[in-house]
């Protein structure tokens, strides 16, 4: 009582210009001394219309397109897409093709694991750390260029396969790089358990289980507060039903930013497993149809699908409708950062100012997946959201 | 007349080490993370970019206030710098004694902040609160520390300490159990001084968009960091004339002159090295509560221990 | 006049700025950051505060939200000043071009002296074109 009557809170915005957020994002924060009260989260300033752009452009051109949405996982939104199609045209991808589609799945979550723990060891203020794990990235980075040719958007998959192959020197290339990264990622691992790296990340941001569960959180934000979901163990798409044996579903309880961090890192560790099992059962073949592409596309009929992916931030979701004539009636994208996001409020209430960046962090944003429109209406001037209820009876209408 | 034509002799040599030093600091920094890093001179560059910069006052800010900050806090810490430097070459005791030396370097971080929050940014609000906070934590131990030196040499002047240990051929901080841990609580102060990682949450970039600093552009800018350059050379020198005046242990006529003088310079260097650009590359930040915890548990308790042993003559 | 340039020259303080962009090319900015480019050892650094910078780095698109931010940005930067923009978004806006969201590439509301193409381009790339825009607006 004394603390309401002595202190006026404050009211920070943060964002959507800041130097800890690589990406435009909108927090209104009200604080009282350094504690926060209050979160309020914009999103929205990322937003290209890129659902709206899909239904005016044929296949091929919405396939690079949604590689574009974010630059981060962009193989993971090409293989849910290439994944949508397929299923609605009947094509099956060669086993070959759905195992490099897999690798560099998995060589992309690597990557994108090592950018976050970096992005976490920068928002801490230990740029040493960050680095030191940036560099470790690199030997994913140029992994890819060797295969793709391009470091980001690297283009891979095609309707009924991918477009690059792997040769017997690459394959030996690989497996080296994966043991000099052993290393570099088991040197990180204890310097993430250093004491001053520990009072920062131990008890900030904690999401407790029920709550993970109400809010639908997913990916590591999940598993980090002991919900254990993953879409490559639940619904295996690609070639995971067959990798079953060669990973495991990483869980912890602590459900704070030290926990999420930790989640990451053995992921990582579960990733080399996995291409390593990958490389070794290699199977020969053609890698896509031999088809053309183009006679591809115009044999897909009208249909609609639904296709999950688990991203490196999480579960990834599409729903696909097309028309039948090159086209697309409806693409709808629902990825991993929009329920994360929802996590931030109760995580940050109760906690500092300094903990904001490591908080935001620690959910792995990816503001440029995440950015959806609220309807306004200009002449009440009010911003209408519509509820669960409300959108559940207009989805059984039409 | 004679110490203050030295005095203001010594400003422009401050200036320059202190740029200097500051290079070096970066280099090494570098370094030590696998990188090349900046030349050396690099600050100096930057100096000058900056001055040639649009002067920009923002709106919301108090424009007096705004604009003079940086120019008193340049002053009083290149001042706060002068002074033992100036002592050392003259050979005696110039102007002022530790307490007038301590007093401007923290005005000089003081005004800082002063004036990062007059420009109306909430963030320069956020910034000057922690700074205030942090300035209790670090100024007690070190005052205190300061005060069992005193002690132990009967005298506050800088010039009587060091001469002291020419005298006794020795390093003050090597002589007793009182003065090796007043040399260790006043060497855990300076990072804190210094606004450096781990320390550094006054301005903090990922946070708070470097604090007090957020609205400062141009030739304000670059007078603040000349004060802060000057500041963290000013500290390392007093530490290092204080409690490690090596030329002391050569004796004679090895223990004054240009001589001696490059040899406080260089271990100034090596101490700068070991408080600052170490701690900055090996630690992560700390959050306001846990510094300030950590510096009313140890520096403050061995500080006052170091005040005991020294009344106890130990 | 001479060491004015030099030093512009020689320590050009980078912003960078996220107009709506997917973040590739950002994550490749900050990349030329770590110790493989080690843009630092030419003068730069990332600087947190529009006041500080000498060049701002633009990405992607700007987005009808972004841009009212994305001006007064630019109106912060202290004279001198030179504007790079970065990708194939900033340059031209490709994919994005159509898209009622878009409010056009950067060039159409501030002068843009230096396009670096790719998507996203390399950091090798992108240091060039920090180098190129510095000692042609400042030199």
């Amino acid at each position: 009582m004394v603390d309401k009557m002595d202190y006026t809170p404050l009211r920070i915005p943060l964002g959507p210009v800041h130097p800890a957020l690589k990406e435009p994002i909108s927090f209104r924060v009200t604080v009282r001394k350094e504690e926060i009260v209050d979160v309020d989260v914009q999103l929205g300033h990322v937003h290209r219309g890129i659902e709206s752009l899909a239904e005016s452009r044929n296949l091929i051109q919405t396939l690079y397109l949604v590689e574009r949405i974010c630059g981060i996982c962009s193989h993971s939104h090409t293989t849910c897409f290439t994944q949508a199609l397929e299923e609605i045209g009947g094509i099956k991808p060669s086993w070959r093709a759905l195992y490099l589609r897999t690798l560099i799945f998995e060589l992309e979550r690597m990557h994108s694991h090592l950018f976050l723990l970096g992005i976490m060891a920068y928002e801490i203020g230990f740029d040493t750390l960050f680095m030191f794990t940036w560099h470790a990235r690199e030997n994913v980075l140029d992994l890819f260029e060797e295969i793709t040719g391009n470091r980001i958007h690297h283009s891979m998959n095609t309707i009924g396969g991918v477009r690059w192959d792997l040769s017997l020197h690459m394959v030996e290339k690989i497996n080296d790089s994966l043991k000099e990264m052993e290393k570099s990622i088991k040197y990180i691992e204890e310097v993430f358990q250093d004491k001053t790296v520990e009072e920062r990340l131990c008890g900030v941001g904690v999401l407790g289980y029920n709550e993970a569960r109400e809010l639908c959180v997913v990916g590591p934000t999940a598993r980090g507060s002991g919900v254990s979901m993953d879409i490559r163990r639940d619904y295996p798409y690609a070639a995971y039903s067959e990798l079953k044996e060669s990973f495991s579903v990483v869980l912890r309880n602590s459900a704070d930013a030290c926990a999420r961090t930790e989640v990451r890192i053995f992921e990582l560790f579960e990733s080399i497993n996995i291409i390593r099992t990958i490389l070794d059962k290699l199977p020969n073949g053609a890698i896509s149809t031999g088809i053309s592409v183009l006679k591809l596309m115009s044999k897909i009929p009208e249909g609609e699908t639904v296709s999950i992916v688990e991203a490196p931030r999480g579960e990834l979701l599409y729903f696909v409708k097309t028309n039948g004539k090159e086209g697309l009636l409806r693409l709808k994208v629902r990825t991993p950062t929009i329920p994360n996001v929802l996590g931030l409020k109760p995580m940050l209430i109760g906690c500092e100012i300094a903990d904001i960046p490591v908080t935001a962090a620690s959910i792995d944003p990816c503001m440029a997946c995440a950015n959806r429109i609220t309807v306004i209406n200009q002449d009440k001037g009010e911003a209408r959201v519509i509820n669960w209820e409300n959108l559940r009876r207009r989805g059984k209408k039409q | 007349m004679n110490t203050i034509a030295i005095l203001l002799a010594m400003v422009p040599v401050v200036f320059f080490i202190s740029l200097l030093f500051e290079g070096i600091d970066r280099k090494i920094h570098a370094r030590m993370q696998k990188r090349i890093g900046p030349p050396i001179i690099q600050p100096f560059y930057d100096f000058i970019k900056l001055f040639n910069k649009e002067r920009i006052v923002p709106v919301t800010a108090s424009s007096g206030i705004f604009t003079a900050t940086p120019i008193i806090a340049a002053a009083a810490a290149i001042l706060g710098a002068s002074i033992p430097l100036a002592s050392l070459t003259a050979e005696t005791s110039v102007v002022g004694d530790l307490i007038l030396i301590l007093y401007l370097l923290a005005m000089s971080s003081v005004m800082v902040m002063v004036g990062g929050s007059s420009s109306g940014n909430p963030y320069g609000a956020i910034g000057f609160s922690r700074k205030m906070t942090m300035l209790i934590a670090y100024e007690m131990p070190m005052l205190i520390s300061i005060v069992s030196v005193s002690l132990n040499c009967f005298s506050l002047a800088y010039y009587d300490i060091v001469s002291t240990q020419i005298r006794t051929k020795s390093l003050l901080a090597f002589t007793r159990p009182s003065m090796a841990v007043a040399a260790i609580t006043f060497l855990l102060c300076i990072p804190a001084t210094a606004d450096v990682v781990p320390f550094d949450i006054s301005e903090a970039k990922t946070e708070i968009i470097h604090g007090p600093l957020v609205e400062y552009g141009g030739p304000y800018l670059a007078l603040v960091k000349l004060a802060k350059a000057a500041s963290n050379f000013a500290l390392t020198f007093l530490a290092m004339g204080l409690f490690f005046h090596l030329p002391a242990l050569l004796g004679g006529y090895a223990s004054v002159g240009l001589g001696a003088i490059c040899l406080c310079l260089v271990t100034t260097l090596i101490l700068l090295l070991l408080t600052i650009t170490v701690p900055r590359t090996i630690f992560a930040r700390l959050k306001i509560g846990q510094a300030f915890k950590f510096y009313w548990l140890i520096p403050l308790a061995s500080s006052i221990m170091a005040v005991v042993l020294s009344i106890l003559e130990l | 006049m001479r060491a004015a340039a030099r030093s512009r020259i020689k320590s050009p303080w980078l912003f960078h700025l996220n107009t709506g962009s997917c973040a590739g090319c950002d994550i490749e900015i900050v990349a030329a950051l770590t110790p493989r480019y080690d843009v630092e050892r030419l003068g730069c650094i990332l600087v947190g505060s529009p006041r500080h910078a000498d060049v701002l780095l633009v990405t992607g698109p700007v987005t009808r939200q972004m841009l009212p931010r994305f001006v007064r940005v630019y109106e912060q930067v202290p004279e001198p000043k030179a504007v790079v923009a970065i990708g194939a978004c900033a340059t031209s806006g490709s994919p994005f071009i159509g898209s009622q969201m878009i409010e056009g590439p950067p060039d159409k509301i501030i002068p843009v002296d230096i396009y670096v193409a790719g998507c996203p381009p390399r950091p090798e790339a992108i240091v060039r074109g920090v180098v190129t825009a510095v000692k042609t607006k400042f030199g």
